[in-house]
């Protein structure tokens, strides 16, 4: 037995009946309410530290991955970690080398869901002129306003990028894990 | 004899005491050339260790005082009033600069923000909060108790060397590593 051709038409003029949903959507980062650091280890002990000057751009939908993409860019002479010893020193050539390279930029490649609440985000990551792959775990909460709050955290390597180098290069002193994390306030473009 | 007797020092309070004197003076000295490490992070490991000493002295100092509280002094040898006063003065502002040092480097430490490891085995917690404005003041306190420690090291050892050298008494004896007593039950025949 045939259905009718209108029931198997159906699917078909659903979809031209729908707004066209292909790609992911842009979003404009909140800078004011979003944050960009790490967290890493000297003499056993963690510390935070934080990026004043980043730029973010998030085409994101969970439902989209194939089209999300992240590209950021950190301003590396911006890092504050609440000692100013420290803070003279990270931007440094042993640490940072600002001068050099002002710049460190991540690039995600593909996008794929962990479990139900997280995805995984491929990318690379160039920071003092190495670049090494760098993934992280997405947490995305879209809010009824139409905004929507991000959670970004990985794990890196400091040693991989040559932070720290020389006589830094003590992991005894200063640990080579290295989290990164930030938390973003997205709007609608 | 691991304990005092009535006339000199037991092995355990040598130890303390000898220890404790070298590791203090020793570790104050290396303090005040702290500065003159070579790059920075030289003087990071020298301050892990500066750190890690004192921290070895302070917990000596508690076994120290434990010890102490469990095995009575030798008696006290005949000497005029004042000198007994004097003596029991010095040394209780010892044992007191003994402890300020390490827990004054501790506090230094904490109000300057830095994490406190032991050897690089594990790290202890801050005794005060963060507080740049004392910084200066927590960094004076520390180092003029260590001059204030050669202060009263100076009438320590000078009244030490004085009963040895012109009173001719046990009292530098009793304490001193493997020494025999003058006017002991063993010095006697000596």
């Amino acid at each position: 037995m045939t259905r009718p051709a209108t029931r198997r038409l159906a699917p078909l003029l659903l979809c031209l009946a729908l707004p066209i949903t292909a790609a992911a959507a842009d979003y404009r980062v909140r800078q004011d309410q979003s944050t960009l650091g790490f967290t890493a280890t000297f003499q056993g002990a963690p510390f935070q530290g934080s990026f004043a000057q980043w730029n973010a751009a998030i085409r994101f939908d969970p439902a989209q991955l194939a089209s999300s993409k992240f590209d950021v860019t950190v301003d590396t002479t911006s890092a504050g970690t609440g000692d100013s010893d420290r803070d003279s020193a990270l931007p440094g050539a042993d640490f940072f080398n600002a001068t050099k390279y002002p710049q460190a930029h991540y690039v995600s490649s593909g996008f794929s869901r962990m479990d139900a609440t997280r995805i995984l985000a491929r990318g690379k990551l160039t920071l003092r002129g190495e670049t090494q792959p760098l993934n992280l775990v997405v947490t995305f909460m879209p809010q009824t306003d139409g905004t929507a709050l991000m959670d970004v955290t990985g794990s890196l390597k400091r040693l991989d990028y040559g932070v720290g180098g020389g006589e830094y290069a003590d992991t005894s002193v200063i640990g080579n894990a290295v989290t990164v994390n930030a938390h973003l306030v997205l709007a609608p473009k | 004899m691991l304990r005092n007797d009535a006339l000199r020092w037991g092995a355990v309070a040598k130890f303390f005491h000898w220890t404790i004197a070298l590791l203090i003076l020793g570790n104050g000295v290396f303090g005040l050339l702290l500065d003159l490490a070579s790059s920075p992070m030289q003087k990071i490991s020298w301050m892990a260790l500066h750190k890690s000493i004192g921290l070895t002295v302070l917990a000596l100092f508690v076994l120290r005082l434990l010890w102490r509280l469990g095995n009575r002094p030798p008696r006290e040898l005949p000497a005029p009033r004042w000198q007994l006063w004097a003596s029991r003065a010095v040394h209780g502002v010892l044992y007191l600069l003994v402890a300020a040092l390490p827990l004054s480097g501790w506090w230094f430490n904490s109000v300057r923000g830095y994490p406190l490891q032991f050897f690089k085995w594990f790290n202890l917690p801050a005794i005060a909060a963060k507080n740049p404005d004392l910084r200066r003041l927590a960094h004076e306190v520390h180092e003029y108790l260590f001059w204030l420690l050669l202060l009263v090291l100076i009438a320590h050892v000078g009244a030490a060397l004085k009963h040895h050298v012109f009173d001719r008494d046990d009292v530098l004896r009793r304490m001193w590593p493997f020494a025999r007593l003058r006017h002991g039950p063993k010095g006697d025949s000596a």
